[in-house]
């Protein structure tokens, strides 16, 4: 278990909000082996998706604040990497691919130009340029609460020449390395093809809205691969697209992660879609891992009582069969989470010791595979629940 | 079958113009048409729900706006329980429009923030006129349980409740009239499983304690599964199959059916597939080509079917089941798993040579 590309230990997540505070993400822990692709699970509000953005650093602080916990990606304790660092792994590190392709693109640029950043950021890293430490921030620190207004400018706070990072220019690097602007069309049009888009001299020239929402994901993953990141981490990527389009860019992605090695980290909440692209399976339910596995064990014998309701839900009757079985109560709030096991007022075979005592940590289960692990106190009741 | 149907659409057709620049309308261009709905013909019966199937911009949505008269027809014949609804203006189509009701998609967008849950709960029937503010609000307390919601919940606010209640509110306000249709427009699409079952379920019991008959629009298989009684399936604006749902899910006919049926992703782990064989996306419906719609993506396209439209007909081997396809007899054998290639499973040797 030691070939993990990011190992999550214990992480917890808190948003401040007013005087309030709740824990959206507690004590996960999490590893995504070299090659593989882990499918996180959960219904809206469990922490899927803070979790996601957590691992890239991506959310808001504040409200959000890490409240624990560590992120190793590649021996870095990204937790502890400060902010203004995180760029230099985003990207060719951990890379993103979001639910509305037509959010995370940009609406005033041609595809060519968000296409060629991507690659020609990877480029200038490959030649070892792009790792250049800064001695320390500069007034222009967008870590920073606040940056300097006109205002301080004025009156001489910020000051010029002082820890100004060298700017380098694009066209500068070009030259300095030798890279063409023909290699770097070529190139982007290579990984429009990679993405089987028809016709890609065509579509370079096209702004985002001038493409279907298909077209659109798969600019995005192609924008993703491009950099060859070592964790790509989709965040419900294809819950906007219809079906058929689905279907494409499922199988698609898959060819790609073969092609490229990368590791996925895949949340959605499509049960089908997961079963269909994971290798290892995790359930999240209120802010909580509960169950982690391989993908075939978890559908064929599930080991928390969530995951087989979950997995029950999903109609698969007419209506001739009698009625779906659903989860009977609401999800818990999260600024006050029911004491002991999170999900004991929905369990079916909760007792009083679920009450008070809250839910174990994941844990082996007897019979299993020994990277299936679940955080019930009885998982060994869990196939006699009808 | 001898029950006279509450719905019958004939030929219904929708086309939205697009404006001209200012170079096509000086150059004397023909003004550009969207076919959203292109002759559908189609009838629902009292008390059973009619699943409308198909992806974005197929227009099933526009076809449920006509149903519910929220949009004008271009052309066609739309009649509700006999009568013709299309002539109906002023009081006597706002007296109509409590026999049909929507539940729209979007449960945060259909839901006015300002208002109480009385107020958007009773607003049909205060559009109706006929009852006091007292008498609304004791109307709206007795239909909030029947969607499972506490009935003390009166003067709480849409954003008090969470996805699923705020359409179990939707609902709550198109049952208050006591319609005889519902339009269902994508009711579960936002919710997770979990609750999507349980809005499913009361939907169910709903139709059979008070024979509403349902109109489902939705692009989720599964959920037209559990609760339809019939199927049409759409393709950019016109329907390619219709039938009873067993019939049109279990033995699809139509290429287009069988596509999207094998595009699902089944929540089974041991059938990965590898490949899917529909290439392409969805064309334009600005000035469709004619013949067969779904012919620039089929895989058992001929000649005749990208210049001839294929008119819907029953084939022998499948009574009941109307199926618009030049070649429906030839590829009625084929299963919907052949268009992919699985993992593990028994592979499907080379496409079908139909």
């Amino acid at each position: 278990m030691t070939d993990a590309v990011v190992a999550i230990e214990g992480l917890s997540i808190d948003y401040v909000v007013g005087a309030g505070r709740f824990r959206a993400v507690s004590d996960v822990s999490l590893e995504v082996p070299r090659g593989h692709v882990v499918g996180i699970v959960g219904e809206t509000g469990c922490g899927k998706s803070t979790l996601a953005q957590a691992i890239p650093r991506l959310l808001p602080e504040p409200p959000a604040t890490i409240g624990g916990g560590r992120i190793l990606f590649e021996g870095i304790d990204l937790v502890q990497v400060p902010r203004w660092k995180m760029p230099q792994i985003r990207g060719t590190g951990i890379n993103m691919i979001f639910q509305e392709p037509l959010n995370s693109l940009n609406p005033a640029f041609r595809v060519y130009d968000q296409l060629a950043e991507a690659v020609h950021i990877r480029q200038v890293r490959e030649m070892g340029r792009a790792s250049v430490e800064r001695p320390e921030p500069g007034p222009f620190d967008y870590s920073r609460r606040s940056n300097p207004t006109a205002a301080d400018a004025w009156s001489g706070k910020v000051v010029p020449g002082g820890a100004v990072p060298e700017v380098v220019h694009r066209r500068q690097v070009d030259q300095q390395s030798g890279l063409s602007r023909a290699d770097l069309r070529k190139e982007v049009l290579d990984y429009l093809r990679l993405v089987r888009i028809n016709d890609p001299e065509t579509i370079l020239d096209l702004y985002p809205h001038e493409l279907s929402g298909g077209m659109r994901q798969r600019i995005m993953i192609a924008m993703a691969l491009s950099e060859k990141p070592s964790l790509l981490i989709a965040d419900e990527p294809t819950s906007a697209l219809d079906v058929t389009i689905q279907a494409q860019v499922l199988t698609l992605m898959k060819e790609l992660i073969e092609e490229v090695n990368t590791s996925i980290l895949f949340i959605s909440h499509d049960l089908g879609v997961i079963a269909e692209t994971a290798d290892e399976l995790g359930v999240m339910y209120a802010g909580k891992l509960v169950e982690f596995g391989p993908v075939a064990e978890v559908f064929e014998s599930p080991r928390h009582p969530y995951t087989k309701a979950l997995l029950r839900a999903a109609p698969t009757r007419y209506k001739t069969d009698g009625p779906l079985l659903s989860i009977a109560g609401n999800v818990p709030n999260l600024s006050h989470p029911p004491p002991g096991c999170r999900y004991h007022p929905r369990c079916p075979i909760a007792r009083p010791l679920c009450r008070v005592e809250p839910g174990p940590p994941l844990l082996g289960v007897e019979g299993m595979s020994p990277s299936h692990r679940s955080a019930c106190h009885f998982p060994a009741e869990v196939p006699q629940i009808p | 079958m001898s029950a006279s149907p509450l719905v019958e659409a004939t030929d219904v057709e929708k086309h939205f113009p697009l404006t001209r620049t200012a170079t096509e309308f000086f150059g004397g261009h023909a003004r550009r048409v969207i076919h959203a709905v292109d002759g559908v013909t189609l009838t629902i019966l009292p008390g059973e729900t009619l699943g409308l199937i198909g992806e974005s911009g197929s227009g099933k949505t526009t076809l449920g706006w006509l149903v519910a008269r929220l949009h004008e027809p271009t052309s066609g014949t739309l009649r509700f329980a006999g009568e013709d609804i299309l002539g109906l203006r002023g009081t006597a189509l706002r007296r109509w429009r409590q026999n049909v009701q929507v539940v729209f998609q979007d449960p945060v967008g259909s839901l006015d923030p300002r208002l109480k849950v009385w107020q958007i709960v009773g607003e049909p029937l205060r559009a109706q006129g006929e009852l006091s503010k007292p008498e609304v609000r004791e109307r709206v307390h007795e239909i909030l349980p029947t969607v499972g919601l506490p009935p003390d919940c009166l003067d709480q606010f849409p954003h008090e409740f969470s996805g699923g209640g705020r359409q179990r509110l939707s609902l709550a306000r198109a049952l208050s009239v006591d319609p005889k249709l519902l339009i269902l427009d994508e009711p579960t699409s936002a919710l997770d499983v979990a609750v999507q079952a349980q809005i499913l379920n009361r939907l169910v019991e709903l139709q059979r304690e008070r024979r509403f008959a349902y109109l489902l629009i939705t692009h989720n298989v599964a959920a037209v599964r559990y609760v339809a009684d019939r199927v049409a399936v759409m393709y950019l604006g016109r329907v390619v199959e219709v039938g009873s749902v067993h019939g049109v899910l279990e033995r699809p006919i139509h290429p287009y059916t069988k596509a999207l049926l094998a595009a699902v992703p089944v929540a089974d782990a041991k059938r990965r597939r590898t490949r899917f064989r529909i290439g392409g996306d969805v064309p334009s419906l600005v000035d469709p080509p004619p013949g067969c719609r779904f012919a620039p993506r089929c895989p058992f396209v001929i000649d005749r079917c990208r210049v001839e439209y294929p008119a819907l007909r029953e084939i022998p081997g499948a009574p009941g089941q109307l199926v618009s396809c030049h070649r429906a007899e030839e590829v009625i054998d084929v299963a919907p798993a052949s268009l992919l290639v699985t993992e593990g499973g028994p592979t499907p040797a080379a496409a079908p040579a139909v």
